[in-house]
């Protein structure tokens, strides 16, 4: 789960020691949550070294919510896809970065930007908040203003096929980038990507999901997104 | 007696809305008429449809059970639910009955469509799939951080 990770506080007496905890939280994430380390709890889950009542409540959580999201898109989000190991990844990075978020506001901080890997918590705005354009690494598709929430991005141009559709085994393509905000990272990270995995019809199905604004871009580039989606409008 | 045959005829077509008609006070659609009809006693005898979903009835646990929640009125019409446990685990959730209400089967808000633009502006930080360091390096987060720095 590699993913560049970048930090601004804003408040006075936030010291280095709530950055370090911050990224030691993240790196003992990965240690037992990655399912490319042989020795992280999921993949001893996974061979079935460890059974379901030994696992930690951290993962219990993730698990449950994976679950969750498997039921809600009908099989579209799926972490145990046949003939390959089990893969949280795409429920833990958003619910590790809003824990990590949590640990600098009990730290005390209230007006930072947390940004992992282009998912983004953000307390104490108003944050103008660009989204990357999916065809232009350099330009944006649109510029949202948060003042406390999250904003997360599934999309194909970096990684490319990632996402596998679990009702077809095959990669999801139907659209070519979708933002969701939310009120946590949680959220809003998990049903983006659910809601890319499911293709087109995922934009209608996270727009109903209960306090998500969604903006997403089609194969056919064509923009669709929620009124409540919290657009700045630009000169351009 | 020719006349009557007609007559019985128009009887039995007449009959059928009077059948058909339901006491409108919130109508519901089902999609297992059989389970609408014949509701099954639910486990436990609570007022929540969250509760009789419980998997602490499930003794077996690889077994497939399927529990059917209690058929709650709202003021829109009546809900229930239908679960199924594989061992403790939720595999499918279906609705029995659920309100035939413009509330219910409206819910997808009305997207706005509109043409992608490029665009460039002053921001505090950029949402992408942005995964991989190299891409990192040349994309606008990085230049946000340098000019931080």
């Amino acid at each position: 789960m590699g993913f560049p990770v970048s930090l601004r506080v804003d408040d006075e007496g936030i010291g280095e020691g709530t950055a370090d905890a911050l990224f030691a939280w993240l790196r003992e994430v990965d240690a037992r949550f990655s399912p490319f380390r042989p020795d992280s709890e999921v993949c001893r889950y996974d061979r079935g070294e460890l059974q379901l009542r030994d696992l930690s409540a951290d993962l219990t959580e993730v698990l449950d919510l994976c679950e969750q999201y498997r039921i809600a898109t009908g099989g579209a989000f799926d972490v145990r896809l046949p003939g390959r190991p089990l893969d949280p990844c795409a429920v833990v990075k958003g619910w590790s970065v809003q824990r990590a978020a949590e640990l600098l506001t009990a730290a005390g901080a209230r007006r930072f930007i947390l940004n992992a890997g282009g998912d983004v918590v953000v307390a104490g705005g108003p944050w103008r908040v660009g989204v990357r354009h999916p065809e232009h690494a350099d330009q944006l598709c649109t510029v949202l203003e948060l003042t406390d929430g999250a904003v997360a991005t599934s999309a194909r141009y970096e990684r490319g096929d990632h996402i596998v559709d679990g009702r077809t085994g095959r990669p999801a393509t139907g659209l070519l980038s979708l933002s969701v905000v939310a009120a946590s990272l949680t959220e809003a990270d998990a049903t983006a990507t659910a809601a890319f995995a499911m293709g087109p019809e995922g934009v209608d199905w996270a727009a109903t999901r209960p306090g998500c604004e969604v903006f997403a871009v089609d194969a056919e580039r064509r923009v669709r997104r929620t009124p409540g989606f919290p657009v700045v409008t630009v000169a351009a | 007696m020719k006349r009557v045959i007609p007559v019985l005829v128009l009887s039995v077509a007449g009959l059928i809305p009077v059948w058909r008609y339901e006491p409108s006070i919130g109508t519901t659609t089902s999609t297992t008429t059989e389970a609408v009809s014949t509701p099954t006693p639910t486990p436990t005898a609570t007022s929540s449809s969250s509760s009789s979903a419980s998997p602490s009835e499930s003794a077996a646990a690889s077994s497939k059970k399927v529990v059917q929640g209690t058929a709650i009125n709202t003021s829109k019409g009546t809900v229930q639910v239908q679960v199924t446990f594989e061992g403790d685990k939720i595999s499918a959730v279906s609705m029995l009955q659920q309100p035939n209400h413009p509330q219910t089967t409206a819910a997808v808000p009305v997207l706005i469509e509109e043409t992608l633009k490029a665009q460039s502006s002053k921001i505090d930080t950029v949402s992408g799939a942005t995964i991989t360091s190299d891409a990192y390096v040349q994309s606008l987060q990085a230049a946000i951080d340098a000019k931080g720095a």
